[in-house]
Formats: structure tokens, sequence, C-alpha cells
């Protein structure tokens, strides 16, 4: 095969898969804006926690006893982030969705329907979807933008709880334990490098040693 | 090829079959659903009476976009997260004051950076991707699904938006190393010096 055959081969493939990549987003994502907020959010978190790991580890001002803090609280941020955004708001998303398609959270109109259709004692069941009864159609439009609505608002709390109080409170505590070991680990290592003195026992001076390092490091825990 | 790609689909449905038949997936299956149901029952009915309400939450469903819900994140952050740090008891009170100045940093480069360059990428999606005529530039057709014949309706504006999103993401990987990580330092080291500690 001659190389602008493969090239014309490759462009065509590159066409028809961007083409296909927008028809699946305008087919997912177009009825569905609640599940846009979710993907792209999780997205985004991944991409901006990779931006904010690299930002204290190529940070020399930041001391690395302090580091040995800041690093395991970015990369515990970022992990308890990106599965709790997930986790939460698309688990909360779900439920707001499953209200509304159950009749439990619903507009007058919608009540009018579910009365008139005499459905008010399916109200609630798992099996039952409002959106798939018989003379659904003339309501096809005020309930998908309610729905829609409901959707947004969902996992935007989903989004605030597991983002704005869950994940600080969790990424702190994970980061306080690694920051314990990280400097129990330092303290052993400089512990080990201390050479035997003359006059003095090695007891002593490895107390005389710790109480030094204690005392040059502003992390005390 | 297309004989692999099908052989493969056939594998796949075939494992998949064979886990969804299990005892444990039926169990697992059956015990959520009780669990969704025991949730619904929780909860009253609620219906909204009020047109106004009913045409809030369908304004809110049509016009909150990923960039309004970055801001509404990043203002709510501000809210909570650095109170949050500062009650963090198990750091001494040096890292703890970083630890603060460094998370309202983060959360304003954050969330200037994620608004707008969502905003902008909205923006540019829209321009970019209208239905094609007589008269329209090709790169203006660039983000136009295929089939689409009115940029008129509701889910074609949410396509924009979702497409402007990750068009965002793809600006974000630059953005995020150009201007938000550069904007958190100066940003910490600017709230360090003003809370009278050392600059980091």
């Amino acid at each position: 095969m001659s190389l602008t055959k493969m090239f014309q081969k490759m462009n065509k493939n590159i066409a028809s898969n961007w083409s296909n990549f927008k028809v699946h987003m305008l087919q997912n994502y177009g009825e569905n804006p609640g599940n846009m907020l979710v993907h792209t959010g999780t997205l985004g978190w991944i991409l901006s926690s990779l931006a904010q790991v690299g930002a204290v580890v190529f940070n020399d001002k930041i001391s690395p006893e302090q580091k040995t803090f800041l690093i395991p609280q970015e990369i515990a941020d970022a992990a308890v982030n990106i599965l709790s955004f997930y986790a939460l708001t698309y688990s909360l998303k779900c439920f707001g969705a499953k209200l509304v398609s159950t009749g439990k959270l619903r507009t007058k109109r919608i009540r009018n329907f579910l009365e008139r259709n005499e459905l008010m004692n399916k109200v609630g069941k798992l099996d039952f979807d409002v959106a798939k009864q018989d003379n659904f159609s003339p309501l096809a439009d005020h309930y998908k933008s309610f729905k829609n609505g409901v959707d947004v608002v969902t996992s935007t709390i989903g989004s605030i709880i597991s983002c704005n109080i869950l994940t600080p409170i969790l990424r702190n505590q994970y980061a306080s334990k690694k920051q314990k070991k990280a400097i129990a680990n330092m303290q052993q290592h400089n512990m080990q490098n201390i050479q035997h003195p003359r006059g003095i026992s090695i007891a002593d001076y490895q107390k005389l040693a710790s109480m030094k390092f204690s005392n040059s490091s502003g992390l005390k825990i | 090829m297309r004989f692999i790609f099908l052989g493969e689909c056939v594998v796949i449905t075939k494992i998949f079959n064979r886990i969804t038949n299990t005892p444990i997936y039926k169990g697992v299956k059956k015990n959520i659903r009780r669990f969704e149901q025991g949730a619904l029952d929780l909860l009253p009915d609620a219906t909204f009476n009020k047109p106004a309400t009913v045409k809030l939450i369908g304004d809110i469903g049509r016009d909150i976009s990923s960039a309004e819900n970055r801001l509404i994140l990043g203002v709510s952050a501000l809210m909570t997260q650095p109170f949050i740090d500062a009650k963090n008891k198990n750091v001494d009170e040096e890292t703890r004051k970083v630890s603060v100045c460094r998370t309202i940093a983060k959360i304003i480069a954050g969330t200037f950076t994620g608004y707008f360059i969502r905003k902008g990428c909205i923006k540019a999606i829209k321009a970019w991707s209208k239905i094609p005529a007589p008269g329209i530039p090709k790169y203006k057709t660039l983000f136009t699904p295929k089939g689409a014949r009115s940029t008129n309706n509701e889910a074609f504006k949410q396509y924009q938006n979702a497409m402007g999103t990750v068009a965002a993401l793809v600006v974000m990987l630059f953005s995020n190393f150009l201007i938000d990580a550069p904007l958190t330092k100066f940003l910490t080291n600017l709230l360090v010096k003003n809370s009278g500690g050392e600059k980091q």
C-alpha cells in the first residue's frame, strides 16, 4: 500500500471516529445534563489533582518537613476527591432521578397525569416509571425539563457534599497519619547516620540528637 | 479484523452473562434493590405546586452548565474547606496555617481558571457547531454532529455544553500546569506572608 493511500485511509478513520464521537456525545449527554456534570467533573478532578500534586512536589520553597504533610495531603485529596465525587454525586443523581421517575417527586401537572390515569397507588415503587406509561407523550417535554433540573440540582448537591465537606475531613485524617509515619521514618534514618561520639554513651547521644531534631522542626505532632 | 472484534464481543457477553447468573451477583442486586426501595419508602411524596418553582427547576437544568457548576462548587468550598483545615488538630500550628492558606489559594485559582476556561470553551463550541448551510464556513461546522438539523433545541444546547466541557478539560491539561499551579503557589505565598508566616 502506497504512503498516500495509507494516509488517506488514516484520515478517513479519524474523520469517521470524530463523527461517531460527536453523535455519541449528542445521544448520551444531550438528554442528560446531570450525567455530563458527573462524568466531566470526575475527569476534571483527575486532571486538576495531578497539577496540584505536581505543584507541591516541584515547589523548592516548601520545606521537606512540610512536604511530608502536604504531598500526602494532596494525594489523599486527589484520591478521596475523585472517588467520593463520583460515588456520592452519581448515587445522589441516580436517587434524584428515581424520585422523579417513580413519581415520588413531581409537579402539579405530573400529579394530575398520575391521578387521571389512576396510577397513584404505584407511586414510589421501584419498577414504576412515569415516562413509560400510556398517554405520556403530551407530558414528555414538561417531564424531561423537570427531570433534568432535578438531575442537575442533585448532582450539584452531591458534589458540594463530597468535595467540600467529606473530602477535607477524610484527607486531613489520612494525611496526618502519613505525616506521622514519614517523620518517624525520617527520625529513624537520622539516628542511623549518627556516628559514635567520644566521651559520651550512644544512648545519651541519641537522646540529645532526638531533642535537637524535634526542636529544629516546625512540625510537632 | 471485524471477525476478531465480533469474537471479542461474544466472549465479553458470555463472561457478563456468567457473572450476572451467579448467586452472589443476584444476592447483591436483590439487596441493593431492597435498600433503594427502603430509601424511597422513607421519603414522603412531594408535589411542587408553584409554577415559579417548577420553572426555576427547569431553568436550572437548562442553564447550569459545567462552568456555573464549577463556580457554585468554588464558592461553597471557600465557605467550608478552610474552616475544616483550621480545625485540624492533628498537625502543629505552622503547618495548619500553611494548609489553610494553600486550601484558599487552591480554591481561588481552581475556580477562577475552571470557570473561565469552561465558559470560554462552551462559547467557542457554540460558535463552531452551526448547522451546515450556504455561507457558513466549514470550520464553523467542525463540532456539528452528523444529522443535526437545528441548534435551537434543548438536546443540542446540552450537547454544546458537554462538548465545551470536554474541550475545556483538554485545555486544562495545559492550563493546570501553566496557570493553576503557579497561581496557587503565588496566592499561597501571598496569604502565608499576610498571615505573618514565612514565605513558602
